[in-house]
């Protein structure tokens, strides 16, 4: 694995702020950071709408292992030299259902945390411009 | 020769050959952690290996330099066995900590160089095609 995928959501001031503290990490594995929403994503993982990725966080390695919610999460803690223990351990059978829980909740209510995000200044997502 | 003298003479006498097989454990055993550390690289670990040697030796025999200097002078045997003895004493906490230092540095190497070769903790969830670009 050379790289990681993170596929995030420009319209969402938590998911930003989310990547700016990632990618001042320093990283094992690198962190490529591509919006759901852009043309890239399309033309790097065609189909990619399969995987709703609007939804949760997706990781996707360069070898094409998707990664969805808390295992997308696990897998960026992972990507990051100070956080790999971390990672190890939230990915045991014991904590991985309290990890997944905190990331749904999270994702679900990830417009509600920043009320005054990209969203709110009327950013333009691809799925509002399909309508 | 007086007594403050021989309580000098009998201190260096302890505390460098002290020092001496407190560096030559921690090069004899601490290359076995540096080689795992450094991914079987042998030459990369013994030249770590003699450098923290180095600065090892320079703290302890650099303390036990400035630490020869007595105040009071020792005036029967007595009082040179005490003198000798607090001094001996206070070299080998010292040498103590500067040891689990040393090894606090190997082990933090070696744990980083375990979670370096570490694979991801949890299995892909689903697999896709990566257009190469």
């Amino acid at each position: 694995m050379t790289c990681l995928y993170v596929l995030f959501d420009a319209d969402c001031e938590l998911c930003l702020r989310c990547r700016n503290w990632l990618a001042q990490q320093p990283a094992f594995v690198p962190l490529v950071f591509i919006a759901f929403q852009s043309d890239e994503a399309q033309r790097r993982f065609p189909g990619i709408d399969a995987l709703k990725p609007g939804e949760q966080l997706l990781v996707i390695s360069d070898e094409g292992a998707v990664y969805r919610g808390a295992h997308a999460w696990i897998m960026c803690l992972w990507a990051l030299e100070n956080y790999r223990e971390h990672a190890q351990r939230m990915a045991h059978p014991a904590l991985l259902p309290l990890a997944k829980a905190v990331c749904e909740l999270l994702s679900r209510n990830r417009f509600f945390l920043f009320p005054n995000g990209p969203q709110a200044r009327g950013y333009t997502s691809r799925s509002s411009q399909r309508v | 020769m007086t007594p403050i003298v021989w309580t000098y003479i009998v201190y260096i006498a302890l505390s460098i050959p002290l020092t001496i097989w407190v560096a030559h454990t921690l090069y004899k055993n601490g290359r076995v952690f540096l080689i795992d550390s450094f991914r079987g690289n042998e030459r990369l670990a013994d030249s770590v290996n003699h450098l923290l040697v180095v600065g090892f030796y320079l703290i302890n025999i650099g303390y036990v330099a400035l630490a020869l200097k007595e105040r009071i002078a020792p005036t029967d045997v007595r009082e040179v066995l005490e003198t000798i003895s607090r001094k001996i004493g206070v070299v080998m906490l010292v040498l103590g900590a500067m040891h689990f230092f040393n090894i606090l540095v190997f082990s933090k190497m070696r744990r980083r160089a375990l979670l370096q070769a570490m694979p991801p903790p949890i299995p892909p969830q689903a697999q896709v095609s990566v257009a190469t670009q």
